[in-house]
């Protein structure tokens, strides 16, 4: 097998979903539901009649209905976890018809659906047949195994439901691979969600048994949808559930000739939502500008340096967070492995190791920082005084740290340095020093020390502006009274 | 009530065959195979034999059919990219199994997290118990119970749902059961819409620690690498004051439920049964006393906030970890895999003997084959304690907890032996404490009804841990790793280390045994709760928990005319226990080699 896996497009003349059907051949026997009765269909309709509540698209656009087919090859179910996390719309929305313009969408996916077993692939018999109502797309999250080899084995890597395509008719399992080979040349489009799906990932890491890939190798490089779409990619692992629901949307709304045509770069990615690195959002941004690094998990700073590869990862999770704007992996602490690209998880192994390819920006940005970051400091600290106190010499708060015999501001460049945030300035802070120094500027809102005794030295604040007027000074890591960067 | 017995004194062999001559003979019999079952994670197949006249299950098999191969991948790697690899060995809680890693790397290491660095991992592990369980409840088993199934499976149940008062109504709103099955109903229905909703409020905690789910950005060997501030504690706070609410109206709903079918037909108390044989290795650590050895394993997993433990027949036998590992065996008669045990390992660190066929024992042999019920059938394998079978699920919890009374002191929550007391704080509902009994008879009603009390267990776990994050907070705590990444880089051992991470996962049981040499994996098993409740027979023949649960399912819908039979009745008791096959992995190369010694044995596959 591993001779399958490291052949180049040149060497074989056709795509792996060719030769997987060449190797199955043609099927033309199908279910007798009379056999199977009502079993596995305990509402004795399928899922498509009990959604009552959707509507039809009114006078939006060509479509009526949308049939997709969710497909789980070798998949974690991470992506469907994620899609109904999405709410940019939801997935139950989606379903219902809440939105106007979008058509009925009849979701076949095995997580959901109220029918099971056969009855559950009767649509998808339907569209082989090419029997089906309405045109379908097809959504694969988890990657393609190559069932050619394991076919000729005897056997397979993963099964959704059996079909009496069995040499003599009978029962046999019937792989996701297989469905997504009968599927796709006339399915409107064919999604990949997940990064297992779009680049293979995990199951198609380096010493896989199973010849793990994406559904673009599968289907090969020239495959176009009916509507003359290649394969539309959404990657992450998992991605980002609005991601993926959005990107749906969008084409629906395209379709009903009202949104503008999606825009995909060349591998098939919403040119949107992936077009940027995730460091040029990333909140620790001006943290790498500044040369102020983290070094032990947990801490505040930029988190190069202890593996986060955002700069040269195409991801938009620092800015649409991970559910409702909520979350995001730098956000929380997390330093980026870069789960969106094609080349993970092998290129970015072993983690939580700084990338080796980051050591020149990391010298440049801490050499710029530390003249910038003073400099910064110092005008920080001016703007965090009214005129007025200017005047008077004086900060009238009961949080600021009374120093008889001190001025209660910054006169010159060399007073902000290290020393300065803790003492001279009216700067957010909490109770204790330390933990006050490695908290990020987002959450270090000027908060009144509320147990002054357990602090070991009181801490200015300003209790007269409240943290939505204003955040804290960003610098404070670089001023942090227990290490100096 | 006769609880029918599957008839194992015969052999698999004979039994089968008489069961074709009856299926030939008789139109009243139905031998089928639902694949794929829906409404559940993953790739499960359920064949039955049903008898519909006698109205009974005769005989059933447990399918995992699908294979993936990350243990393979983990073959020979550095032990740190454990974490993020197995993680995605599940997408309904990938955090768990990236937690059982990190505790496997901990322990083979010998790095122990800091205190805030396990209140971290509890804060984060329960709020991942918070969208694991609605999502269940509502979205996959509840279908089974709504307006849409009962009207058309259970007919006659409709009328009398109409006119049932709600004892709970006062909490959830529903006047009667039959206003609450309607909201049941798949997306349409208002429990459905609201149990989605809730999690996504949970998975909002889960990625405000985490950064991403379901596979968290922020676990790392010795601790997590979250930046814990105010503002993360605050907003974790003040979601989870929504959640006590929710968890009054969701356990009012699962508590109506049963009551309702237990009155209607004395025979749902027998869909789904189990005898009562639980196994769980606890979940949530005492952040002082948890020390990452095998050594003192059994004193810091008594303090679990669940406590670990084995039920056999209803009696607690024990709570110590190290029973719960070494009477612990894998079996692979049944399975697509040759003998697959080793001698390596004659005792567990500590000296006492462990079994050829112990995790850390075992090797994988994979062998595809045509699928034959009185042979192979499955990729799962069969995991057995004591050589009994044992079930899986996070309601485990309560009962282990319960029986054991060692759970750590508490304001909200307190074990008497038979039951868990849980105060239920007020959030617009005012304060409620509530009980939750072991069942005398597991079924599918108090699995559910388990599950709802287990979201509230979880969360009072998050309440409890998030004032622990405040209190060290207060203390000027901030570590929330043991090393920092150089550090870590060489602490890697290169030595032969073993090690077991034991934790939890939206099913129960969760272990990771890892086998390390020379800074690299040399074997890494993962054991899910689907692996143990989906499994097949063992060497004895003792049917798995699922099949064993389908054969002592009565067929209560109406089936007068053979076609319309549903299998709902089935259906319910598969459900009940959540299947989530995504970690399900098989393993084979196309000349039948051996490629691995490294295997997941996950949630229902091998
Ligand atoms: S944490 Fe990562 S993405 Fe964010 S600024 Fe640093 S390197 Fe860039
Ligand atoms: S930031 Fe990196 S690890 Fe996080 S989701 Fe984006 S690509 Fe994945």
């Amino acid at each position: 097998m591993a001779d399958r896996q490291t052949r180049t497009p040149t060497q074989v003349d056709k795509t792996p979903a060719e030769e997987l059907l060449d190797a199955l051949g043609p099927v033309d026997r199908y279910h007798d539901y009379e056999y199977f009765g009502d079993f596995g269909m305990p509402a004795r309709a399928m899922m498509e009649d009990l959604v009552v509540g959707a509507t039809h698209p009114g006078r939006f656009g060509p479509l009526d209905k949308v049939h997709a087919f969710w497909f789980a090859g070798a998949s974690c179910d991470g992506c469907s976890v994620a899609v109904t996390g999405g709410t940019t719309p939801s997935l139950e929305s989606m379903l219902l018809g809440a939105h106007p313009g979008i058509p009925k969408v009849v979701l076949h996916h095995p997580v959901l659906n109220m029918e099971a077993g056969a009855h559950y692939l009767r649509p998808a018999e339907q569209a082989v047949l090419g029997e089906l109502d309405a045109p379908y797309v097809v959504i694969l999250e988890g990657s393609i195994m190559d069932e050619v080899a394991a076919w000729r084995a005897g056997g397979y890597w993963s099964a959704q439901g059996e079909e009496p395509w069995g040499p003599e008719g009978e029962l046999r399992p019937v792989s996701a691979t297989e469905w997504i080979a009968r599927l796709a040349p006339n399915a409107a489009a064919m999604m990949a969600i997940g990064t297992c799906a779009t680049w293979g990932g995990i199951p198609a890491a380096e010493g896989n048994p199973t010849g793990a890939m994406s559904l673009m190798d599968f289907l090969g490089k020239d495959y176009r949808s009916v509507l003359g779409v290649p394969v539309v990619n959404v990657p992450g692992c998992p991605p980002i559930g609005d991601n993926f629901n959005e990107t749906v949307a969008a084409i629906l709304y395209f379709l009903q000739g009202f949104g503008p045509l999606p825009e995909f770069d060349e591998l098939g990615r919403p040119a949107w939502l992936f077009g940027e690195t995730v460091h040029r959002r990333c909140v620790r941004g001006a943290y790498y500008e500044e040369g102020a690094f983290a070094q032990e998990f947990g801490d505040p700073e930029c988190l190069v340096e202890i593996g986060c590869w955002g700069p040269v990862v195409n991801c938009n999770i620092t800015s649409r967070g991970m559910i409702n704007h909520v979350g995001g992996c730098m956000n929380a602490g997390g330093a980026c492995i870069g789960c969106t690209m094609p080349g993970f998880p092998d290129k970015f192994t072993p983690f939580y190791k700084r990338p080796p390819g980051s050591l020149a920006s990391t010298t440049v940005s801490r050499m710029v920082g530390s003249v910038i970051r003073p400099l910064r400091k110092f005008s920080n600290n001016n703007l965090n005084r009214e005129v007025r106190w200017d005047r008077q010499h004086a900060t009238p708060s009961a949080f600021s740290r009374k120093r008889p015999g001190r001025r209660h501001w910054p006169t010159s460049v060399t007073s902000s340095t290290t020393r300065c945030a803790a003492r001279a300035t009216p700067r957010a802070t909490t109770l204790t020093s330390g933990a006050s120094a490695t908290r990020p500027p987002a959450a270090a809102a000027p908060t009144p020390a509320s147990d002054p005794d357990r602090s070991p030295r009181r801490c200015v604040s300003k209790p007269s502006r409240s943290s939505s007027t204003r955040t804290a000074p960003p610098h404070c890591a670089a001023a942090s009274p227990t290490r100096t960067t | 009530m006769t609880i029918a017995k599957p008839d194992v004194a015969l052999n698999e062999v004979e039994r089968r065959e008489g069961i074709e001559r009856l299926v030939a003979r008789n139109g009243h019999i139905k031998d089928l195979n639902m694949d794929p079952v829906t409404r559940i994670a993953g790739a499960l197949a359920v064949h039955v034999t049903a008898d519909l006249e006698k109205g009974v299950y005769l005989d059933s098999h447990a399918q995992a059919t699908l294979f993936r191969g990350y243990e393979v991948i983990l073959m020979g790697r550095d032990p740190r990219d454990a974490i993020f690899v197995s993680s995605r060995a599940c997408g309904v809680c990938g955090g768990v199994h990236a937690h059982a890693a990190a505790y496997a790397i901990e322990s083979a290491m010998g790095i122990c997290p800091p205190p805030l660095g396990t209140v971290v991992r509890n804060m984060t592990e329960a709020a991942e118990m918070g969208y694991d369980n609605p999502l269940h409840l509502y979205l996959l088993a509840g279908p089974d119970y709504c307006e849409a199934v009962i009207k058309a499976s259970n007919p006659e149940l409709w009328p009398k749902a109409e006119s049932w008062p709600c004892p709970n109504a006062d909490i959830h709103g529903f006047k009667t059961m039959a206003e609450l099955m309607t909201a049941l109903n798949p997306l349409t229905g208002n429990l459905y819409r609201e149990g989605l909703e809730f999690t996504r409020l949970s998975r909002e905690m889960v990625v405000l620690l985490t950064g991403k789910y379901p596979h968290p950005e922020n676990v790392v060997p010795g601790g997590v690498s979250t930046t814990l501030t105010l503002q993360t504690l605050n907003e974790f706070h003040s979601r989870l004051g929504k959640i006590f609410d929710y968890a009054q109206r969701m356990l009012a709903v699962w508590d109506d439920i049963p009551a309702f079918f237990y009155e209607a037909d004395d025979r749902y108390q027998l869909v789904g049964y189990l005898p009562t044989n639980h196994i769980d290795p606890g979940y949530w650590d005492d952040p002082y006393a948890y020390d990452a050895t095998y050594e003192n394993c059994n004193s810091w997993g008594e303090k679990r906030w669940s406590t670990p433990g084995v039920v056999i027949g209803g009696e607690l036998v024990t709570t110590r970890l190290t029973d719960i590992n070494i009477g612990w065996e894998e079996f692979v008669e049944h399975s697509y895999y040759d003998a697959s045990h080793t001698s390596r390992y004659e005792t567990d660190p500590l000296g006492n003997p462990l079994s050829p066929y112990h995790s850390w024992n075992k090797r994988t042999l994979p062998k595809p084959g045509a699928r034959d019920w009185k042979d192979k059938y499955t990729w799962a394998c069969a995991p057995r304690w004591d050589r009994q079978v044992v079930e899986a699920g996070c309601y485990s919890r309560l009962l282990m907890t319960a029986k054991a009374q060692k759970m750590p002191a508490s304001d909200f929550m307190s074990a008497t032996g038979s039951s868990m007391r849980l105060l239920i704080p007020k959030g617009e509902t005012g304060e409620r404490e509530v009980e939750w009994h072991a069942p005398e008879r597991w079924n599918a009603f108090e699995r559910n009804r388990g599950r709802a009390y287990h979201y509230l267990f979880s969360q009072l776990v998050a309440l409890e841990s998030l004032l622990e994050a405040y209190k060290l907070m207060k203390q000027g705590e901030k570590r929330v790793a043991a090393l920092n990444p150089t550090e870590l880089e060489k602490a890697i051992p290169m030595d032969e280390r073993r090690s077991v991470g034991w934790w939890g996962a939206g099913r129960g049981w969760l272990t990771h045994h890892l086998v390390m040499d020379k800074g690299k994996i040399t074997n890494y098993q993962i054991c899910t709760p689907s692996t143990i409740n989906a499994s097949p027979r063992d060497p004895w023949g003792q049917p798995g928990p699922y099949e064993q649960a389908v054969m002592n399912t009565p067929i209560i819908e109406d089936v007068s005319d053979p076609s319309k039979f549903t299998s709902i009745d089935m259906l319910r008791g598969i459900r009940s226990f959540d299947p989530c096959m995504p970690c399900t992995t098989h393993a084979y190369t196309g000349d039948g080699e051996v490629v691995r010694e490294v295997n997941t044995c996950s949630c229902g596959g091998d």
